[in-house]
């Protein structure tokens, strides 16, 4: 072969050679059989090969490196194929348009993207026509840029360090062991524990006001650690619920109000065209502001307790200003 | 070739050979529009490919490419090429997190078959590809009728819909063209046009009560979906400013404020808004947690909101 050789040309025979070897080979193994590495100048010959192991391990090709003396001075090389090759998953075809979808939604030919296809292998070929001549035209916002990072961080239980501003207080530096994602309402929060405040915290990404570093490994979490149970309810929701209430919404916003509201159930319809329905509510201040947020088109019929707490809150309003 | 392209290129080959591999014959204009890659860029990788093969290199041992006139293409001996490589950690993580960001958006047709996916994903390469990854999605409730604005997107046809404007408290009927649809903040919107107010809108598909098909097809007019704001600023605007109290401080953060100031804990924001009315919602649900700065117009409406809601717990 010609020392010329295009460079796609030289990795895709390398890739071959050290898949298909019975045993590791040395550099110079290598250069031989491929007819590479022989320029003039041994060290460039050199740097070139450590280029070439780079550009496959950055595709996410495996390669393994033995020693092949006593001391350790030579090296040989070979690609594990059980590490190299994907397993076979077979997906059904509505599963198939699905990830498709999910590995568009960003818009941008990304990493996503470039995992559907390899996934996707098995797929009815007109099937995969068909999906990739259509633009994706659901849409997700983008998830911000420390999404990345963070998700490293927790698959690997890393300790990570970062500035927050949290929702009150002052901005400050956080170090975090990174135990898990929790995704709610189209924002992304970290949870983890914090080395300073030493218990589990939620981080919302977009409070991150600075990059995020990696420090080393991180404590792993406590024994049934659960991500979710660590945030506590955003305000604009009904809460964590520990009750259900009954609430009646009249007839421009019944139809709406409990679409968002997960295990709430519609009881009936009155005569007089409003709507009475069982919430399950925090007995907090969560619910209170939600009821309140459609204003005099919804009343909470019972308990008491948070029947009260709402008048109390209406009469704050009322003598505010 | 800079070496990033090089490594685009491999790694495309050597998803490219697979999918030939299992789908003999198939055309060159769906591999360039599934891999994402230009008609003579993957028929020029497919030329080179040609060249490779394993020890000792005589004719039979390298790989053989037929491309025929009609742009159909074969691949034969190429078996050590027959897997796709696993995917990378970013590859997996990525796609991982997407799926789950749409399972977190309310409504969607496919979250069953997703999540059945995303599972047997984590199943086959979780411990290697995802490492010790575990990602809660809430549950996001139900979205509306989500199904019938994607057929009109997709189609590119009008629809007549019955909606419920919050910021005026209005339900209305209008006929739009919608272009795009994307989730954000936990909600589904629609960007489209708006022929009865002649200007492009935005519309949230949970306040959608009724979506009626009209035949009638429209010419997209490239407006902006994903990543847009949610709420355009205009010469029109009502300035509002509020001083938020440290339990109403979360208001900063859902809503597009403008220049806010820490005061003694406090936090004054300006809100730009075209409308009082949800505002004035808005002041109610925060339960005297507020003080209204400016206009004086809303402190009133507040409190007349206050009074008619009272009124029904009496």
């Amino acid at each position: 072969m010609l020392a010329g050789m295009h460079p796609l040309e030289r990795l895709l025979n390398l890739v071959a050679l050290l898949l298909e070897t019975k045993r590791p080979l040395t550099y110079e193994e290598i250069g031989t059989t491929l007819g590479a590495y022989d320029q003039d100048d041994p060290a460039s010959a050199k740097r070139q090969f450590e280029r070439d192991k780079d550009t496959l391990r950055q595709i996410g090709i495996p390669i393994e490196v033995v020693s092949t003396d006593a001391w350790e001075v030579d090296q040989a090389y070979r690609i594990p194929k059980e590490r190299y090759e994907l397993p076979d998953i077979s997906f059904t075809p509505d599963e198939v348009a699905a990830l498709f979808v999910a590995a568009h939604a960003a818009g941008e030919e990304g990493e996503a993207a470039q995992a559907f296809r390899k996934l996707a292998l098995g797929a009815e070929s007109g099937m995969l026509a068909a999906l990739s001549g259509q633009a994706a035209p659901t849409g997700i916002d983008a998830s911000g840029p420390h999404l990345p990072r963070i998700a490293e961080g927790v698959s690997g239980h890393r300790r990570l360090r970062f500035r927050y501003r949290p929702a009150e207080g002052e901005e400050g530096d956080r170090e975090v062991d990174a135990w898990g994602l929790v995704f709610r309402r189209g924002a992304w929060y970290l949870i983890g524990g914090d080395r300073d405040r030493k218990e589990p915290r939620a981080f919302r990404l977009s409070r991150i006001t600075s990059e995020v570093k990696d420090i080393g490994g991180g404590d792993a979490p406590p024994e049934g650690f659960r991500a979710g149970d660590h945030l506590s309810a955003g305000p604009w929701g009904v809460g964590e619920p520990d009750t259900t209430a009954r609430v009646a919404f009249s007839p421009k916003v019944a139809w709406w109000a409990l679409a968002g509201i997960p295990g709430s159930r519609t009881l009936e319809t009155r005569p007089d065209g409003w709507t009475e329905a069982d919430v399950p509510a925090a007995a907090g201040e969560s619910f209170v502001s939600w009821v309140l947020s459609f204003g005099p088109d919804a009343v909470v019929l019972a308990p008491d307790p948070v029947r009260r707490t709402v008048v109390a809150a209406l009469e704050r309003v009322r003598a505010s200003g | 070739m800079p070496p990033a392209r090089t490594a685009e290129r491999l790694g495309r080959m050597l998803a490219v050979v697979p999918y030939v591999v299992r789908h003999p014959g198939v055309h060159v204009s769906e591999l360039s529009r599934l891999f994402g890659v230009p008609d003579d860029e993957l028929v020029a990788d497919l030329h080179l490919l040609l060249m490779t093969g394993l020890p000792p290199y005589t004719p039979g041992d390298l790989v053989e490419v037929d491309v025929d006139d009609e742009g159909h293409v074969w691949i034969r001996m190429a078996d050590h090429f027959s897997r796709p490589v696993r995917l990378t950690h970013a590859e997996a993580l990525a796609l991982y997190l997407r799926g789950s960001e749409l399972l977190g958006a309310p409504g969607l047709p496919e979250a069953e078959a997703l999540r059945s996916a995303l599972d047997k994903i984590a199943a086959v390469l979780g411990p290697e590809a995802l490492g010790a990854l575990t990602v809660a999605v809430e549950d996001p409730g139900q979205g509306g009728p989500l199904g019938a604005v994607r057929r009109a997107v997709e189609a590119s046809e009008s629809i007549e819909i019955d909606y419920y404007s919050a910021t005026r408290d209005q339900l209305t009927t209008r006929r739009v063209d919608p272009e795009q649809l994307f989730s954000a903040l936990g909600n589904w919107y629609a960007v489209a046009w708006d022929h009865d107010a002649d200007a492009e809108r935005l519309f949230r598909v949970d306040r959608m009560k009724e979506v009626r098909p009209t035949g009638r097809s429209f010419q997209p007019r490239g407006l902006l979906g994903r990543g847009r704001e949610l709420y355009t600023t205009s010469e029109q605007d009502i300035r509002v400013r509020l001083q938020l109290a440290p339990r109403a401080r979360w208001v900063a953060e859902y809503y597009m404020v403008d220049d806010a100031a820490e005061r003694n804990g406090t936090v004054e924001v300006s809100l730009p808004t075209k409308d009082l009315a949800w505002v004035a919602k808005l002041v109610l649900r925060l339960g005297g947690e507020v003080h209204v700065l400016e206009p004086p117009e809303l402190a009133d409406l507040s409190r007349r909101l206050a009074d008619d809601t009272l009124a029904l717990y009496r």
